[in-house]
């Protein structure tokens, strides 16, 4: 006897539809598992058989074999269980013909029979819908966060006893609680590590808080480079209050990701920019992911359609900052392993802070020797440096400085920069000035003669490559946008060359 | 094979870098050498007829004697050798000898070089006046800018500079007056042959090709601790005037400034914060009565250089957010977060303001901090 019933792994972050195939025939009593089944997915045998025989139903006592296609695919994790044991039970004449005809199934099995949570819910019904499923069964705790999904009929399963009665339409389906509403419109004012942070804590430092305007509203790599103590994490902290609300599909992405790597998101979208601060301890695996084992997100990609913020960029090590590199050009990171190529999204935005040696004064009070910040300087690699187009030096603010404007005053202009940008690049595939291709800079970024001179007078004099040249204009673009004007004008290209700074 | 600008070789200048190439060489036992052999080419000949272990020997105890007697016949056996004269043509050495037209220092110095060895492409930076500038190897930013500075400066007035190659202030001097256009002379402390340190490779070969390397030491002499202070008697030797950027109390720069006094040459020093360790011992100097340094153009004017021409011409002072942002500096390295908030400027005001301040002289930029110059 044969039964097929459809569910769905993770690979990387991404949900991958499976069909799990049961054939009960006679023979020796036996229970095997193929079609590149992990440890966890082959460790489900007892526990879908105790499930089964918990929930009071039959476990027949002849060869059962389970394919998992596609074959080719590893698959990982336990959610596939339910699966296995609806499959069994098909196969066995438990279950009435056709009920599971359109239907996947997505849970991990109790011994009890109980129905436990998986992660990725999202992910593996998005993956499912697509692939033309019209109706998911799913842990009920996962109930809401597949219903995000959309154009998908999800039904809660809370025992493998009671599913099998709603499948055969002997008791109706559970319900689920609506999730709890989102605390606050997560725009005006932010918190991190749960502290309410706005701009206007922020005394002084008039340009550094520019800089930190032009990141959000171009979505330019920003590096902070100052004593300690003087507002550089401050400052760097408060951006997710000034960038806009992740629009409805970058939500989803998000919260696809974020659920995929098993973070709790409590069955709602997540609507704030994520807002990643790695240790300096990271390893190159945590930071761009992968690891030994399945391969795992990194922060990086935890951090799409967000920030990353690596504070002490010094400190980290060389090899993991310099695996950084191509993520950051090509805002995704490939990941090959045996038999596989995965690739996460990472489209984040890098916010960095760093001393500018290693006694940290970096001014007139320095004490170090030109060896040992030659040495701290070496730290940072060239070519990562040259990948943050704002690099801005930060000291104590005055003593009679007065706190800024507040975070949402910031955000209404970096709204209408953002808006400004999406209709310049409406038929481009980027939409912020900073992923502007090389190539397109010229047309898409034109200068006015004016402009023109102070941009070729910029080049010389500061021995600029054709690179460091092209991301101040972009720079540029951004400081013009955020003004509300229609061209770049010689201020704007001065005001952006002045970001970019020789620092550390 | 010869060179192409020196063809014949000159029997003396080959007999004198022979001489200094012998192992285990001093100045003092080249010194007496040549004098008891009558000149460098009689005392390349009397080697072999027992002057090395007269010379060796002279004054040795008893227990020194065996050793002296084996480094004499070292030296018989060595001398034999043709290999620094096919040195010399290969690498276009210059030699010079006491007492021959060129010695580029005072012959009276009592330990002066009996020979010194050059490479370069730029002889003539001997013909110019010779100023040393030394210092630290641990210097600080500021002091490194000084010396870039002087360096540029000097270099400008068409005065050679004259410094150790060395970490921090020497190798920042070398850089600025290369910068500036002008002729250097690096003396190191190791044969012509070997780069020390390192790091300063390039340095290196820009020296060679707008000025001259020279040593005392034979081709092949590898650092050793010892011998940078008795270089530094041929840095003071060579200049006129001797000038300390940032030295420690006990460090090489010291010894420069000791020789230099001793030959009695000027020195001059740059003042700095007594909580400032790499200044200690160029304050000590001051103390004890070295000309101070307030401007790169004192020196100038302590070599009797005419005062309009060293001084830079008068420029038209700054107005309105220009004046402003540079009394906001308040004459140290300040960011432009700190330009803008002193002078309750933009910052896009403070940005054009530091551009057109660059752009007259009046200001400089580097790590991202803006400073008056």
């Amino acid at each position: 006897m044969l039964a097929a019933v459809r569910s769905a792994t993770l690979i990387g972050v991404d949900g991958q539809p499976v069909t799990v195939e049961v054939h009960v025939s006679s023979g020796l009593p036996a229970y095997q598992v193929v079609g590149l089944p992990d440890a966890a997915v082959r460790e489900s045998r007892e526990r879908v058989r105790a499930a089964v025989l918990s929930s009071g139903l039959e476990w027949p006592q002849r060869r059962i074999t389970v394919n998992l296609a596609p074959g080719g695919v590893r698959k990982t994790g336990s959610g596939l269980e339910l699966a296995v044991a609806l499959g069994v039970l098909g196969a066995n004449d438990a279950l009435p013909a056709g009920v599971l005809d359109g239907v996947a199934v997505l849970g991990e099995l109790g011994l009890d029979g109980s129905v436990r949570a998986v992660p990725g819910t999202l992910a593996l019904v998005d993956a499912l819908a697509r692939a033309g499923v019209s109706s998911v069964v799913v842990p009920l705790p996962n109930a809401s966060e597949a219903e995000l999904v959309g154009d998908v009929r999800v039904r809660a399963a809370r025992t493998l006893g009671e599913l099998r009665a709603c499948l055969k339409g002997e008791e109706p389906w559970p319900d689920w609680d609506p999730p709890a509403p989102p605390a606050d419109d997560g725009c005006a004012t932010g918190t991190v590590d749960d502290e309410l942070v706005d701009l206007s804590d922020v005394r002084g430092l008039p340009f550094a808080r520019q800089a930190l305007e032009v990141a959000a509203a171009g979505g330019h790599h920003l590096l902070f480079c100052g004593p300690p103590g003087t507002g550089k994490t401050m400052l760097a902290r408060r951006l997710g209050t000034i960038l806009p609300p992740l629009s409805h599909p970058e939500a989803l992405e998000v919260t696809r990701i974020h659920s995929a790597a098993g973070m709790p998101v409590g069955g709602q979208l997540v609507r704030r920019r994520p807002f990643r601060a790695p240790h300096h301890t990271a390893s190159t695996a945590a930071l761009v992911g992968g690891g030994s084992g399945r391969a795992r997100p990194g922060e990086i990609t935890m951090a799409h359609r967000g920030t990353l913020f690596l504070d002490e960029l010094g400190e980290f090590a060389p090899s993991a900052l310099d695996a950084l590199r191509q993520p950051l050009e090509e805002r995704a990171v490939r990941i090959s392993r045996q038999g596989v190529s995965l690739t996460f999204p990472a489209a984040f935005q890098l916010v960095a802070c760093s001393n500018p040696c290693p006694c940290g004064s970096g001014g007139n009070e320095c004490r170090c020797t030109d060896a040992q910040r030659e040495r701290y300087r070496r730290r940072l690699s060239a070519p990562l440096l040259d990948r943050f187009d704002l690099r801005v030096r930060v000291d104590a603010p005055e003593s009679d400085d007065v706190a800024g404007e507040s975070s949402a005053e910031v955000a209404a202009r970096v709204a209408v920069a953002h808006e400004r940008q999406r209709a310049r690049y409406a038929d481009w595939p980027w939409s912020q000035n900073a992923h502007v291709a090389a190539g397109a800079v010229p047309r898409l970024l034109p200068l006015g003669p004016e402009a023109d001179s102070v941009w070729r007078e910029l080049i010389a004099d500061r021995q600029l490559t054709g690179r460091g040249a092209t991301r101040i204009r972009r720079v540029a673009r951004t400081i013009a946008d955020l003004a509300d004007s229609a061209g770049i004008t010689a201020e704007h290209l001065e005001s952006a060359a002045a970001m970019r700074g020789d620092v550390p | 094979m010869s060179g192409p600008d020196r063809v014949p070789l000159d029997p003396v200048e080959v007999a004198a870098a022979t001489l200094a190439s012998l192992p285990d060489m001093t100045h003092r036992r080249l010194r007496a050498l040549i004098e008891r052999g009558g000149g460098p080419v009689g005392a390349l000949a009397g080697l072999e007829r027992g002057l090395a272990a007269a010379v060796l020997c002279e004054g040795a105890s008893t227990a020194e004697l065996p050793a002296r007697q084996s480094l004499a016949r070292a030296w018989q056996t060595a001398a034999r050798s043709d290999r620094t004269a096919r040195t010399l043509v290969a690498r276009r050495t210059r030699v010079h000898v006491v007492g021959r037209p060129g010695y580029p220092l005072d012959e009276d110095l009592p330990d002066r070089p009996e020979v010194l060895l050059a490479e370069g492409d730029v002889p003539e930076a001997l013909d110019r006046p010779r100023v040393a500038v030394v210092g630290t190897r641990a210097a600080t930013p500021n002091g490194l800018d000084d010396a870039r500075q002087l360096g540029a400066t000097l270099a400008r007035a068409g005065v050679t500079v004259v410094s150790g190659l060395a970490i921090g202030i020497d190798g920042a001097v070398h850089e600025g007056a290369l910068d500036a256009g002008g002729a250097v002379i690096g003396v190191v402390a190791t044969g012509l042959d070997v780069v020390y340190p390192r790091r300063h490779r390039i340095l290196f070969d820009r020296v060679r090709a707008s000025g001259l390397i020279m040593s005392e030491l034979a081709y092949g002499t590898q650092p050793r601790h010892y011998a940078f202070p008795v270089r530094n008697r041929i840095i003071a030797g060579l200049a006129q005037l001797t000038v300390v950027v940032e030295a420690t109390l006990k460090g090489g720069a010291r010894i420069t400034a000791d020789f230099a006094l001793e030959y009695g040459r000027t020195v001059m020093a740059y003042p700095g914060s007594r909580r400032n360790p790499a200044s200690a011992g160029a304050n000590q100097l001051l103390y004890d009565g070295a000309t101070v340094v307030l401007d790169p153009a004192d020196v100038l004017l302590e070599l009797g250089f005419s005062g309009s021409g060293a001084r830079p011409e008068q420029r038209a002072l700054p107005l309105g957010d220009q004046a402003a942002v540079l009394e906001a500096c308040h004459g140290e390295p300040a960011t432009l977060d700190q330009l803008a908030s002193r002078a309750r400027l933009s910052p896009a005001q403070v940005v054009a303001a530091v551009r057109a301040l660059e752009r007259d002289g009046w200001m400089e930029r580097s790590r991202g901090l803006c400073w008056p110059r």
